[in-house]
């Protein structure tokens, strides 16, 4: 990494002092707190006994509703300076387009990075208060922790794109309410349709699964194996995304 | 005639804005894989129009009514807080009171156009999945109840994007509100948080009323919540310096 991309890097992160961008997530992780108490309250001991299956498999549901708009605030807070004090224009003539849209990138990921480290610390903390009756795979909590950064880095390239793209904020907000909306619809589709829809990753890849017995109403959770292949395949076309996202961005006439 | 003036310039404010695109669109999501979940779903979902309902006003009404509520807010706000905005907005011969709920009246307007539209789209969804006859009565005056909700909500956002200088925070704060409030609303509490009585109004993913046909607690539970954030925006409107 150049020095001059680390001078970039430090005055991105200079342009967010006084923004609370941390509060984003900190916001995001504190409901999920929240809802991790409310959810365990009311598990009874059998559910405790099988609690961090519990949370691998609702976690993901729950990052499927909240973080494309996670990701949606944070691109717009990061971009909408430069939109709204019109530096573009001024900025290009210093430096790379595409060396904006990285420096951008870089730090929005270490808020996503801050989230899910978070999240990892709220399954562990949770699994410590609550005594769950198994104890934690690792392998589990890092595969699980893997799919929530990937696929909010994924759609952190497509709403940086859109907020950087759009004059006014609305496009870019609203493409993430778009996505919360068929993220979790896509929960509800049939595997193959299911997967058109990127908003719905954070549940594609899950490590854990439930069967709800109708008559007996009784939920058993159960360890699934990682799909790998399909993790990496979709590592790939993030990869992609990410590219073509500041292709376009670059090409964009100011 | 002061406020109409008001209410034209905001209207003003919103011609060629992604306000009237996004209100299209979005509501017709939940529709249409609201009525495919339906499809593939009748021989759970019996009751036809209700069943239709229930899929339509899942997702619709439980998490993103107040966010698309917020979205018009922010953008409202947005203006004003851009460039010198604040200060022609508050040196502006006209009442406090009359600037503010101009907004207000805009954000009602969007709000029942966006409720109509999903009105009309739930209807076109039921014939053309063959449902038979046209929609109840009932769910008419849920969607109406709805509306009323969004009083409330539509002052607690405009509230929310006044004080709060960012686009995005809002909406963000709208949509976790949302998911709390389906919590809230399913221990009973709902009457008691602002954002569970969109759901409650538009009885969300339920085929019996779950306000029993007892409307008065959630109108005056919207009115209070009304109150108190627009007394709430007027105080602060007149009390406060602004920051340009």
């Amino acid at each position: 990494m150049s020095s001059s991309f680390i001078r970039q890097l430090r005055a991105e992160h200079q342009k967010g002092r006084r923004r609370h961008l941390l509060l984003i997530p900190f916001i995001f992780l504190l409901f999920q707190i929240l809802w991790a108490f409310w959810q365990l309250n009311y598990a009874d001991q059998e559910e405790l006994g099988s609690g961090y299956l519990l949370l691998f498999h609702h976690l993901p549901m729950m990052n499927t509703l909240l973080l494309p708009m996670m990701t949606a605030v944070t691109a717009s807070r990061l971009c909408d300076m430069e939109i709204k004090g019109d530096t573009l224009k001024l900025l290009y003539t210093i430096q790379e387009q595409t060396s904006l849209y990285d420096c951008k990138y870089l730090t929005g990921l270490s808020y996503l990075a801050a989230f899910t480290i978070g999240q990892g610390l709220l399954i562990l903390g949770l699994g410590m208060s609550y005594h769950f009756g198994e104890p934690l795979k690792w392998p589990m909590l890092l595969e699980h922790l893997a799919v929530t950064f990937s696929v909010s880095a994924a759609l952190l390239a497509i709403q940086q794109t859109l907020s950087l793209l759009s004059a006014s904020q609305i496009l870019p907000l609203a493409a993430g309410l778009v996505g919360c909306f068929l993220g979790l619809f896509s929960l509800f589709f049939p595997a193959p349709i299911a997967r058109l829809f990127i908003w719905g990753y954070y549940a594609a890849f899950p490590a854990a699964a439930m069967d709800w017995e109708r008559d007996t109403r009784i939920v058993h959770y159960y360890e699934v194996s990682f799909p790998a292949a399909g993790f990496l395949l979709f590592l790939a076309a993030a990869i992609a995304i990410y590219l073509l996202c500041r292709t376009i961005t670059a090409r964009k006439e100011v | 005639m002061m406020l109409l003036r008001c209410i034209r310039s905001e209207n003003k404010k919103l011609r060629h804005s992604l306000i009237f695109p996004a209100c299209i669109v979005i509501p017709a999501i939940p529709a249409v894989m609201g009525t495919f979940n339906y499809m593939q779903n009748t021989e759970i979902l019996t009751q036809q129009w209700y069943s239709l309902w229930t899929q339509h006003t899942l997702f619709y009404a439980s998490f993103f009514y107040a966010p698309l509520i917020a979205l018009y807010c922010s953008y409202l706000w947005r203006l004003e807080h851009r460039n010198n905005n604040w200060n022609v907005f508050m040196t502006a011969p006209v009442s406090i009171p009359c600037l503010y709920f101009g907004k207000l009246a805009v954000i009602f307007r969007v709000t029942l156009i966006t409720q109509l539209w999903v009105g009309i789209l739930y209807v076109l969804c039921g014939k053309s999945v063959g449902l038979p006859g046209f929609c109840p009565a009932d769910i008419c005056f849920w969607l109406l109840r709805g509306t009323l909700a969004a009083a409330a909500i539509g002052a607690l956002q405009l509230f929310l994007s006044m004080v709060i200088r960012s686009f995005s925070m809002p909406i963000g704060i709208a949509l976790i509100g949302s998911v709390l409030g389906m919590m809230i609303s399913n221990k009973g509490l709902g009457l008691y948080w602002p954002y569970s009585l969109m759901l409650m109004g538009m009885n969300s993913n339920k085929t019996k009323d779950a306000l029993s046909g007892n409307s008065l607690p959630f109108i005056l539970s919207t009115l209070v919540f009304f109150l108190i954030f627009y007394l709430t925006a007027i105080r602060i409107l007149r009390t406060r310096d602004v920051h340009t």
